[in-house]
């Protein structure tokens, strides 16, 4: 008896360090098999190219067409107003260059070779890939405005409008953060927007909405923007598809050259079965929307509360009211993310720190620095993103797992009695 | 991306904590990236009978210092300054060009106290 009770604890163990459980569906989410299933014809039988005339391209060009008008009801825009890309970086590259290099096209008809540039607004939270543009965008002479996101990390409708200048081209403003998940005032500034335009200026206003696709509702009218990013790997469809909705009537420079694809806006043979993929994802996010987001949202608060009874010395980070449901951001005092993210995968639990794709340098994140945080705060950083597939019981396996290694790499910790020592040497300095 | 050893260590730190009766204790910080290392030696006729550390920063930083608490524990004074670097990064299993600054930091850390600690005992005549 003694020996199978034993045994039963071993195999327990055994399962427990086997485990895996997912909180990084910020990052990407599994493809979705009824997902899979419709994409899998279309690299096979239905393999034809969507340009070609014969049937195999018609058939292709068709199910590109349905796709399309999916992805175009998730966000309450017409199939026209959809432009299939590589991915959210793609979409925002070419919302962000094609709208500035068609300004420029037009000052440059209407003044000669003029060399003055203009005026872009972001802000200081944008995903990489807006911010890396814009860096890029500063290196050729425009002016950019970085619009602070404060302690909540959600930026303000007042900053907005005093940033806006009579060059103002483009204002980019993301709808999720990516880290944090705050909630920008994306339809006040597309109201302000719509505004400025009735003046007869023109002003373009670009919404990143790759994290808040498939987890909050989308609808561009209200929104008032007049270009939004979308990436299909975050709606349970596999990476290499996302998409730019670019509103009717607005102009911009296409990025890629040398096809009449996407009407004349994306250059290149579309990838059928990524976007076949995208669009039954689409559908699927469009019909359990309400269903996901509050599941989603019971497990992250269920975790958030779990974590506020277990650990102590954790200050949740952005705005927890005006926030996506399936996220949360919690920086844990004294310890530095890597180790917590490392401890935590050889446990089989799956998390983030800073974004994903600056994970890999030594810099802390800027999205958790320009909350105002120091930077033992920024390090200390954690993203778990919760998924329509997460069960309630990983939530508390999770928890289990954290407080432990949390205790653990706090014994380890020189920071604690470091960081009172520094109070007390500051205190005797400021004398 | 990481050895069997260096897990082994990011999940059960050696010798981590304050040890009460070291005589040799320096605690270097990376510059750059913030990371933190505090060591601590009971050096006793020359032999460190016994090592601690804390570490605060990415989990290289955090493996270092539980490895060279191991390999210094046992070792004369002249052996552990004789430690390198690369002996370092060895030991734990290699580490990514982007990291080895943490082993870096740890044989700092060594010297200044194994320096700290011989000046203090030269000085109080126990040596």
């Amino acid at each position: 008896m003694l020996v199978l009770t034993d045994w039963l604890a071993r195999a327990i163990n055994r399962m427990a360090e086997t485990r895996k459980v997912y909180l990084d569906h910020s990052a990407t989410t599994p493809a979705d098999p009824r997902v899979v299933e419709a994409m899998l014809p279309y690299l096979t039988e239905k393999f034809g190219n969507a340009s070609s005339v014969h049937s195999f391209g018609q058939e292709a060009r068709a199910a590109v067409d349905r796709a399309r008008r999916e992805v175009a009801a998730l966000i309450g825009a017409r199939a026209n107003e959809i432009v299939f890309v590589s991915g959210g970086t793609e979409a925002n590259n070419l919302a962000l260059r094609g709208i500035t290099d068609a300004s420029q096209t037009r000052k440059n008809l209407s003044n000669g070779s003029s060399t003055k540039k203009g005026h872009v607004i972001t802000t200081s939270i944008e995903h990489s890939s807006v911010r890396g543009i814009s860096d890029e965008l500063e290196k050729r002479g425009w002016d950019i405005t970085r619009l602070p996101a404060y302690e909540e990390g959600i930026v303000r409708i007042e900053d907005v409008r005093a940033a806006l200048r009579s060059d103002t081209v483009l204002i980019s403003v993301m709808l999720a953060n990516n880290e944090i998940g705050t909630l920008q005032p994306i339809s006040e500034i597309g109201a302000l927007v719509r505004e400025e335009r009735s003046q007869g200026r023109q002003l373009w206003f670009h919404c990143d909405a790759v994290q808040a696709a498939g987890r909050i509702p989308l609808d561009t009218e209200a929104l008032g923007c007049d270009l939004l990013s979308l990436s299909a790997h975050k709606l349970y469809a596999p990476k290499g598809t996302g998409a730019l909705f670019v509103r009717r009537g607005v102009r911009l420079v296409s990025q890629n050259v040398g096809g009449h694809q996407e009407r004349e806006k994306r250059a290149g043979t579309e990838g059928v079965p990524g976007i076949v993929a995208f669009g039954m994802a689409a559908k699927l996010a469009r019909e359990e929307l309400a269903e996901r987001s509050e599941h989603e949202r019971q497990l992250r608060d269920r975790f958030e509360a779990g974590v506020t009874e277990r650990i102590e010395d954790v200050v949740f980070n952005g705005d927890r009211a005006r926030r996506l449901p399936n996220l949360s951001n919690i920086s844990f005092r004294f310890i530095e993310g890597e180790g917590l993210l490392i401890s935590l995968d050889l446990q089989g639990v799956a998390v983030s720190t800073g974004s994903a794709c600056s994970s890999g340098t030594l810099e802390p994140s800027p999205v958790i620095q320009a909350l105002g945080r120091n930077d033992e705060l920024a390090r200390g950083a954690i993203r778990f993103s919760f998924g329509k597939d997460n069960t309630a019981e990983e939530v508390d396996y999770v928890l289990e797992v954290l407080a432990r290694v949390v205790e653990k790499l706090r014994q380890v910790s020189p920071l604690n009695k470091v960081s009172s020592m520094t109070k007390i040497a500051e205190g005797l300095h400021s004398r | 991306m990481y050895s069997k050893t260096f897990k082994d260590h990011i999940a059960n730190p050696r010798n981590a904590g304050e040890l009460p009766d070291a005589n040799a204790v320096s605690e270097e910080i990376n510059p750059v990236c913030g990371d933190r290392l505090r060591l601590m030696l009971r050096i006793r006729h020359q032999q460190i009978e016994a090592a601690a550390f804390l570490a605060y920063g990415c989990p290289p930083t955090l493996v270092c210092g539980s490895m060279l608490t191991e390999l210094l524990t046992g070792k004369t004074v002249d052996e552990a300054m004789l430690l390198t670097r690369s002996q370092l990064v060895a030991a734990v299993g290699g580490l990514p060009s982007r990291k080895q600054h943490a082993a870096a930091l740890a044989i700092e850390t060594l010297r200044s106290a194994i320096e700290s600690g011989c000046s203090d005992l030269l000085k109080q005549g126990k040596e």
